[in-house]
């Protein structure tokens, strides 16, 4: 026995077992004890809820939303939201961290020491107060008569508001593809090897291909436009209101730039933690080979600072995605303040909390799953031999 | 800019004059100069921290020289990047560790320079590539990554890739120092073969028996100097410098 008890596997076992069936008993006691609470208050438990219409409003929503629709829809326009904002939020995050990485390796001192104060002032402050302060910045801008403009955009306490172009949503969703397609061209044209021409003269057909893409954009847009009215929809003052164009409230505003912010503080240390793992050895080969500052940054520096990155990064984003849950702070309707209106208005607390652990896990398992699969398609092959 | 200076024109191919380098204030070379022709081979040895890389390093611009002039192939290496880019497509280095790129197949790894720095056609760079890959005798390995070979075929494949620019001269940065034994040998045999067949070269190598078999002249540096230089013959066996004879005993293990 004693023997038995001195066996790692055994030890193992025994310890998962243990810990496994600790946290089943407390789950099995916190249902217990909820629907004996539950009970005395009255209140029925199930998901029978989610078919009853909420009678609430949202104040953010990609779909239409009324007080007359179901539970179940509104957690989906949560879930959407959080999902919208969340995308938004990373996108911003990884552009500024990478500016800010950047500047945190580049040679010029100055744009290293404005680089590290960036990441020592907005790592260092707790993202709520963060979210608070730009939530302050945005609803202390001036009334909608009085809003900064500029290049047609205004700032106002209400929003900003951005021209819009007046199109189908149809046409919208194709220009954008087509805009995507602009990006994504070059890039496919500079690797492909369907192509003869060296890599390095490709420069033309890349260009063609960009500008093909973007012609086909704007021709959709053309072709799209909605009857009797102008292209650009620009936002204008009307009475005591503003009409047209695209208004961002102030709560999708502030959270944006907030997770935009914080995270690409933490995202700068990442992208500097990749290109320092770079080894030196491989890039003064390629110097030796004759490339160009250029060339060594794309085909060399990045490619391989993408690799050190990307594991690191993915934990950050999960990270940042469950950040979006500050929308409760300043009243975004993100999934989180959706489940917590529903436990406020229904009493379904279990079950809603049930449905946001589930739904983020979701979220959060895919989007770990993705880099997973993107981490493995681009490991380098064999044993790295660190120089 | 390069042009006025091909490859084939007369002169040395490198000529170093009364070269200074300095780390901060450290200096790591000192007046140092060197005519090598073309065609010759050239083994630079001597004691650890002497400035054997730090020389070689400064004729391909991947450390700045802080005195005196550098011309290769009749082009002066200064601040000129025009000068800089046209030296480095005729100088080959080889690093002692490989320096491989890992995210890139060793064929990718030979073609990438000639298409982009000479801008050959797919097709012919990757039939130079093959050529060159046969030449190391690794023509098998071409679809595998570098961390799927040993250290001897990275270090033919690094070989290679240099190769595969065409480049003028070939600068050896201790090839065989990160090594096992039995794999020092397959490499070493390479080098001698391109030596035989005309490729200036300079070599940073502790293998004297390489020295003696290849080298025309032999460099012993100490101190950040070219303390002597001479024939192998005359190197291994009359030098009469004192600092010589005490490395060539530790090297040669007398
Ligand atoms: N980047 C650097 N910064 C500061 N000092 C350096 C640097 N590179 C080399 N040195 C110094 O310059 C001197 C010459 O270095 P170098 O690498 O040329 O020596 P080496 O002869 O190649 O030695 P080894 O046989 O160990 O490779 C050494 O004292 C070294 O410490
Ligand atoms: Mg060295």
């Amino acid at each position: 026995m004693v023997s038995l008890l001195r066996n790692q596997k055994v030890r193992n076992a025994l310890l998962q077992i243990l810990y496994v069936g600790s946290i089943a008993a407390m789950v099995l006691a916190g249902i217990v004890i909820a629907r004996q609470n539950l009970a005395a208050q009255g209140i029925t438990s199930g998901f029978d809820f989610l078919f009853k219409s909420t009678g609430w409003d949202l104040n953010f929503s990609l779909l239409p939303a009324t007080a007359n629709d179901p539970y179940w829809w509104y957690f989906l326009i949560g879930i959407i939201n959080t999902l919208f904002l969340g995308t938004v939020g990373l996108t911003l995050a990884t552009i500024v961290g990478t500016i800010v990485g950047l500047a945190r390796t580049s040679s010029n001192e100055l744009a290293r020491l404005l680089g590290r104060t960036y990441v020592d002032i907005f790592r260092n402050i707790p993202l709520i107060l963060q979210v608070f302060f730009w939530y302050a910045v945005i609803t202390h801008l001036p009334t909608p008569r009085a809003a900064h403009e500029g290049w047609g955009f205004l700032l106002t306490s209400r929003g900003l508001y951005i021209p819009f172009p007046n199109v189908s949503s149809a046409a919208l969703a194709a220009a954008t593809l087509a805009v995507i397609a602009a990006i994504a061209l070059p890039i496919w044209l500079g690797r492909t090897s369907r192509l003869s021409l060296p890599v390095g003269q490709r420069g033309g057909i890349q260009l063609a291909g960009t500008a093909a893409a973007l012609a086909c954009a704007a021709i959709i847009l053309v072709a799209g436009r909605l009857a009797d009215s102008p292209l650009l929809d620009f936002p204008a003052l009307q009475g005591l209101n503003l009409r047209g164009g695209l208004r961002i409230p102030p709560e999708f505003a502030t959270l944006a730039i907030a997770i935009a912010i914080y995270g690409g503080s933490y995202i700068a240390e990442i992208v500097r933690g990749g290109f320092k793992a770079v080894g030196k050895g491989q890039v003064e080969a390629a110097l030796s080979l004759g490339l160009g500052p250029w060339r060594v940054f794309m085909l060399v520096r990045l490619p391989l600072a993408l690799r050190a990155m990307l594991p690191i990064l993915a934990n950050q984003y999960v990270w940042l995605m469950k950040a979006t849950t500050m929308g409760i702070a300043v009243g975004f309707t993100d999934f989180f303040m959706i489940v917590a209106l529903t436990i406020n208005h229904s009493g379904q607390t279990i079950e809603a909390i049930g449905i946001l652990m589930a739904g983020f896990l979701v979220i959060n398992l895919s989007l770990a799953a993705i880099f997973n699969r993107i981490n493995k398609a681009i490991a380098l092959k064999g044993n790295q031999l660190r120089a | 800019m390069i042009s006025g200076n091909s490859p084939r024109s007369s002169g040395p191919a490198v000529l170093i004059e009364n070269l200074d380098k300095y780390y901060g204030t450290f200096q790591a070379l000192r007046k140092v100069s060197l005519s090598v022709d073309r065609g010759e081979r050239i083994v630079v040895c001597g004691p650890s921290g002497s400035g054997k890389s730090t020389m070689i390093r400064c004729i391909n611009r991947l450390e700045q020289h802080n005195g005196g002039r550098i011309t290769v192939l009749g082009t002066e290496l200064n601040d000129d990047v025009g000068n800089i880019d046209g030296i480095r497509r005729e100088v080959g280095m080889v690093f002692q560790h490989f320096n491989l790129f890992p995210h890139m197949t060793v064929l990718e790894n030979c073609m990438l320079a000639p298409m982009i720095v000479r801008k050959v056609p797919r097709a012919d760079a990757e039939a130079t590539a093959r050529r060159y890959l046969e030449k190391v005798r690794i023509p098998e390995q071409a679809m595998k990554y570098p961390g799927q070979l040993s250290g001897g075929q990275q270090q033919r494949v690094a070989i290679a890739r240099a190769l595969c620019m065409q480049p003028e001269i070939m600068l050896f940065d201790e090839p065989t120092s990160a090594l096992d034994p039995e794999m020092i040998a397959e490499v070493l045999d390479v080098i001698v073969t391109l030596a035989s067949e005309g490729m200036t070269m300079i070599c940073v190598t502790h293998e004297m028996g390489f020295a003696r078999r290849v080298a025309d002249r032999v460099i012993f540096m100490d101190g950040g100097e070219i303390v002597e230089q001479a024939p192998p013959d005359e190197f291994f066996t009359s030098s009469r410098n004192e600092r010589t004879r005490q490395f060539l005993s530790q090297v040669l293990g007398h």
